[in-house]
């Protein structure tokens, strides 16, 4: 058995507190984001509307613990069908936000940056479709330099910026080009071998 | 209700209770009791010097027994008219309010009730609800635990008028508690107390759970429901801000309350259906949503105004979506909660309906009614004759007949609603109901039976469900058998035994008897005194030889379509698996006795006539 008290009733307020989080304790619990989701179709445990409700609960390290706050791809699909016009994967980023805050890291491949081969060209920047990627100031080696950056609550291990960079300065973990050649070239000799 | 006390046109009699009603829509006479108050109310002028001097202290209703009155007292400092009552219940009769009252001289402790006859045209019940008493419910430890109250305590102890003058606190160490939880549903929408839905008690839970959290915002608020019912103008958008400020609402009903007997706190124990788990909160208070039930003397009330209550209890309307106002009596009419659980702009809708709808009757010299109503054959009442009889005025209704020993029994026309239990149950086929006349019904009877009848289903059908119903299964297209044949009266208590009798005699394979289930019944016990009359014919037929199968009794609502459908068709199957010869036997067999026991039915005015009708092949 849960016991509510034991849990931390200030969790939603600092939810609400981060962008993206306002409109957390409009949830009433109908489950249309459940029903709407695809990632979901993938892994059958991820359930955003119990999220949000352990969230409202003050269920604090189950919620920033688990590795389901960072499977939402943030298609919005549950966005448009959610009647109380609650941005969830605003939501996500936000307890994505206060994970990283903390020191938690996410379970799958972010990118990348190599900083000593960046050359800041902004590339990776435009093509981001989730605005997780920045150029800031950084000193690298001893220098002052403009490099990417990767807001890892916000990468959704798309690739795009891997795949933009023409300096090949950025990539991801676990997806990095090295690897995927490999693969390439072990599909394709098997392929042969086969033939 | 200062407003309604200062009307010119308004007399309002408080303290006091309807004793008898007499009469009709128009002119009804109204007998009230004033209860002795024990204080002159022209000499008192509520200026509170009696209540202080009294030394006897009793728990205050009005506070739900949180704070104490004395034995002279008002309700509360708002009552309407201000005039002090002592509760001789609980009086000592030391006097000293008599002291203290002095030049006023307002108190005489000789006052009787009286009693009085109003001539009044129409009436308006407003009676209001009781609240449920939770302490049945064990396991929540309602009176048991001294930190679980009702939201009726929280609203006082939460008024700034109240007991605590608005300073909340908790009845076991008067402090400010941290936390609260609210549990919806106590007593309602549960089959072991009350299965309906209390209607209001979601939206006062919110706003008391607001109110809380608007004050205390630290404060930790929790409500327990099942579901959230906000069906109102703008109720939604109140739910929504309490759930933006923060209040906790877990879809889940308790079910065991623990109190922990050193800090006086009490654990909840309940489902959290959201969260999928069982959860336990820890809480300084528990406040329980009870439900609204009808009120104790509901019952006695509804013998006085004769009109009849809902399955829930409450008074019953006309009829539920067309008449919602209107009481089954004419002239009588219902308002606010009395009529079933309603919030305040529901009641004051329904109290404007009701006033609008008494006025009518109020501003016009004549009434109209149905031409349906019963007509009594003077020549053939025995009550003319001097004979004991007046069966027909314990079955009616609506207490329409009036029987005098030597006098014809005499019907109220205004009153009479024409569901013909009367004249189906005097003994002497002394009345009639016009324009459904025994030969009437007779000829249809005789016109539906006159080809095959062996082969027919006879069904009688009420005009408010049974006959709904056969329609109902012809627009949805409900197919069932082409056997059956319908007559269609007002009411089930209509239905003579003589009709079956003679549909019997006829040699009809089957005969349907059907009406409204009991608590739909549109003539208040209509359907019952059918009912009782069908029970008794079930026995009767069967002794005279009448195979069991071959008669059948159902109630079947105006939506029940395809329940109508179904019994035709299985009495069809029925009928078709009986031994043709053996059923014509038994026809033959059984007529002479129906032929006895209807050899008067030619008496009846006009049933001669119809008798010899014939009809063409």
């Amino acid at each position: 058995m849960q016991r509510l008290n034991q849990f931390d009733p200030t969790f939603k307020d600092e939810v609400m507190a981060e962008p993206g989080g306002e409109h957390l304790l409009r949830c009433y619990s109908c489950g249309t984001c459940m029903a709407t989701c695809l990632v979901r179709r993938q892994y059958p445990d991820y359930n955003p509307r119990r999220i949000m409700h352990m969230v409202m609960l003050g269920l604090r390290d189950e919620v920033l613990g688990s590795h389901v706050i960072w499977r939402c791809s943030a298609c919005d699909d549950c966005y448009e069908h959610c009647p109380q016009g609650i941005h969830i994967s605003d939501l996500f980023k936000a307890f994505r936000s206060i994970a990283l805050r903390e020191g938690r890291s996410p379970p799958g491949p972010t990118a990348r940056v190599n900083e000593r081969t960046c050359v800041a060209c902004g590339l990776c920047v435009e093509g981001c479709p989730y605005d997780a990627v920045e150029l800031v100031q950084k000193r690298v080696l001893g220098h002052e330099k403009t490099v990417a950056q990767v807001n890892a609550a916000l990468c959704m291990s798309c690739g795009v910026c891997a795949a933009s960079c023409r300096s090949a300065s950025i990539d991801l973990v676990d997806h990095s080009d090295a690897i995927l050649f490999e693969c390439m070239q072990q599909e394709l000799l098997g392929a042969e071998v086969a033939a | 209700m200062v407003d309604a006390s200062r009307h010119p046109n308004i007399e309002l009699l408080t303290y006091t209770e309807v004793k008898r009603v007499e009469g009709f829509v128009g002119n009804f006479k109204v007998l009230v009791e004033q209860k002795p108050r024990y204080v002159i109310t022209d000499h008192c002028n509520g200026c509170g010097d009696c209540a202080p001097v009294c030394p006897i202290e009793v728990p205050n209703e009005f506070e739900e027994g949180i704070a104490p009155r004395k034995a002279i007292y008002i309700p509360h400092s708002q009552a309407v008219p201000l005039v002090y009552t002592i509760d001789l219940d609980n009086c000592i009769k030391c006097y000293k309010c008599v002291d203290a009252c002095g030049k006023l001289d307002a108190i005489d402790f000789g006052q009787q009730p009286q009693q009085k006859w109003l001539d009044v045209g129409s009436l308006i019940v407003a009676t209001g609800f009781d609240s449920f008493d939770p302490s049945e419910i064990t396991e929540y430890g309602y009176g048991r635990y001294e930190n679980v109250i009702t939201t009726l305590e929280l609203e006082r102890i939460n008024n700034t008028a109240g007991p605590t003058t608005g300073q909340i606190m908790r009845p076991s160490d008067k402090k400010m508690p941290q936390s609260v939880a609210f549990i919806q549903c106590v007593g309602s929408r549960d089959e072991r107390y009350n299965i309906y839905c209390s209607g209001f008690c979601c939206m006062y839970t919110i706003k008391n759970a607001l109110q809380w959290k608007q004050t205390h915002p630290d404060s930790d608020v929790t409500i327990f429901y099942m579901d959230i019912r906000t069906p109102s103008k703008g109720y939604e958008e109140f739910y929504r801000r309490a759930r933006e400020m923060g209040i906790r609402f877990i879809q889940g009903r308790p079910s065991i309350i623990t109190e922990d007997p050193n800090s006086g706190n009490l654990f909840i124990q309940a489902e959290d259906v959201g969260l999928g788990q069982v959860i336990e909160l820890e809480s300084e208070l528990v406040v329980l949503s009870t439900a609204a039930v009808p009120r104790a003397d509901t019952d006695e009330m509804g013998s006085v105004l004769n009109i009849s209550r809902s399955p829930s209890g409450f008074f019953m309307e006309y009829h539920p979506k067309l008449r919602p106002v209107d009481s089954p009596t004419d002239g009588i009419f219902l308002a606010g909660a009395a009529q079933g659980p309603k919030d305040i702009p529901a009641s004051v809708a329904q109290g404007s309906g009701a006033a609008s709808r008494a006025t009518r009757i109020l501003n016009s010299d004549t009434w109209e009614i149905e031409p349906i109503i019963a007509h009594v054959w003077e020549d053939r009442c025995i009550s003319a004759k001097g004979k004991k009889c007046g069966i027909c005025a314990t079955k009616c209704p609506y207490n329409a007949i009036i029987v005098e020993q030597g006098k014809a029994a005499e019907i109220t026309p205004a009153k009479c609603h024409g569901c013909g239990a009367c004249v189906a149950e005097c003994p002497h086929n002394a009345i009639t109901q016009l324009h459904f006349t025994d030969a009437q019904i007779i000829a249809q009877l005789h016109a539906l039976l006159a080809h095959e009848p062996e082969k027919k289903i006879l069904a009688f059908m009420c005009h408010w469900c049974s006959y709904g119903g056969a329609d109902n299964a012809g627009t949805s297209h409900f197919e069932y058998p082409a056997s059956s044949r319908g007559i269609r009266v007002m009411c089930s208590a209509r239905m003579d035994q003589d009709f079956i009798f003679e549909a019997f005699r006829l040699g009809a394979g089957m005969v349907l008897v059907s009406g409204c289930h009991p608590q739909d019944c549109h003539y208040i016990s209509g359907q019952q005194v059918g009912a009782a009359r069908f029970d008794k014919l079930a026995k009767r037929l069967e002794k005279m030889g009448i195979s069991p199968e071959r008669y059948r009794v159902e109630w079947i609502s105006a939506a029940e379509g395809a329940k109508y459908a179904r019994v035709i068709k299985e009495m069809d199957e029925t009928l078709k698996s009986l031994d043709p010869k053996a059923l014509k036997e038994e026809i033959e067999r059984t007529r002479p006795e129906f032929e006895r026991r209807l050899r008067r039915l030619p008496e009846i005015p006009d049933v001669a006539e119809a008798l010899e009708m014939t009809v063409p092949a």
